[in-house]
């Protein structure tokens, strides 16, 4: 696959990452429930694991987090935006880090257990790293300084934190393989206008959103 | 057959899965929950806070948010040289967030518990507080 298809690909998912982190995050925090969790279980699991089968080339989710982080820095709406948006690029960097030694045609995941324990594993590992990355990068960038006594006082939160995206994980991974065969072979006419209009799409409502808000 | 890189992914799993299920039994073992807030090692109602502070309304990115000046509540229970120390907001679940007395200073101290500070990240925004300590 040529390189400006992997670029669109990662603004595309990146985009969508970071619209649904937005739009679908903050209306479940509304309404109560555990936004984080069910963003990280579901639909970046989604996201990183759909792409990483239909393109095939590492690295490709460590930019998708730093789209999707970037777009989360313009969340219109209520919420610390820093946090989120270094967690969602952290999370991208870490699954990069737990998918690396996993092949791209996805033979060491046959069995189902192996496919439920990858989703439990990857969903844990990146939103526990990704709460552990931001409580101490926003800290040091917003200014005030990183204390590690505070880290450690808050790692039991953060570890049972990480139970919920498991269990959603366990479910998502193998449903999102199940699609694995599925031929989504787009033209490249089509394929640059549809992946560049919905990632410009999604920037705009965001961006649009935000300014409105901010003004 | 299974291979060992399945045997190790599903043993992680099993791991991550029993961490987070000990780690949630002890953070619920260990809640505190008091109606009395700790500053610097003296307990206080938010009654008692409420009636010998002054008042303050600071805007943040989420509005304006009114409470107590947390400047006044640390000059009130006669802490020594205020500029002099960091202070640790703690809250009932183990969060706690360490700031100095520049940035307390600007923030407030809500009637349900919570600060806020005009100008940092939300992070800072410690809800349920049941302690300040001044280090």
């Amino acid at each position: 696959m040529n390189k400006m298809k992997i670029f669109a690909g990662i603004l595309l998912f990146g985009s969508l990452w970071g619209f649904s982190e937005i739009f679908i995050g903050s209306a479940l925090t509304d309404i109560g429930l555990p936004a984080g969790a069910i963003m990280t279980g579901f639909f970046a699991l989604t996201f990183l694991v759909f792409s990483r089968m239909f393109y095939k080339q590492a690295g490709m989710q460590l930019g998708m987090g730093v789209i999707a982080g970037a777009l989360r820095l313009f969340n219109p709406f209520a919420g610390c935006h820093l946090c989120s948006a270094l967690a969602i690029m952290a999370e991208g960097a870490i699954f990069e880090i737990i998918w690396y030694k996993i092949s791209f045609d996805l033979t060491e995941l046959k069995t189902i257990t192996t496919r439920v324990s990858m989703g439990i594993l990857t969903s844990y590992v990146v939103y526990v790293g990704g709460f552990i990355v931001t409580q101490i990068l926003t800290p040091i960038i917003s200014g005030p300084g990183f204390y590690i006594e505070n880290l450690i006082s808050l790692m039991p939160n953060i570890f049972s934190s990480g139970l919920l995206p498991a269990l959603i994980g366990g479910v998502v991974l193998p449903a999102t393989i199940l699609i694995k065969n599925v031929d989504v072979n787009v033209k490249d006419r089509l394929y640059y206008p549809t992946t560049i209009g919905i990632s410009v799409l999604c920037w705009c409502i965001v961006l649009g959103s935000w300014f409105l808000v901010s003004s | 057959m299974i291979s060992g890189k399945e045997k190790i992914i599903s043993i992680l799993a099993i791991s991550v899965l029993l961490l987070g299920i000990f780690s949630a039994l002890y953070v619920n073992a260990t809640q505190i929950n008091k109606d009395t807030i700790t500053i610097n090692g003296n307990e206080y109602t938010l009654n008692q806070i409420f009636s010998m502070c002054t008042k303050r309304s600071i805007e943040t990115g989420e509005g304006e948010k009114t409470g107590i000046a947390l400047e006044d509540l640390i000059l009130k229970i006669g802490v020594y040289c205020p500029a002099c120390h960091n202070y640790v907001i703690k809250a009932e679940d183990k969060y706690q967030q360490t700031i100095s007395w520049d940035i307390l200073k600007t923030g407030i101290l809500t009637d349900y518990g919570r600060v806020f500070f005009p100008d940092t990240a939300h992070t800072f925004w410690v809800r349920n507080v049941i302690e300040i300590e001044v280090k």
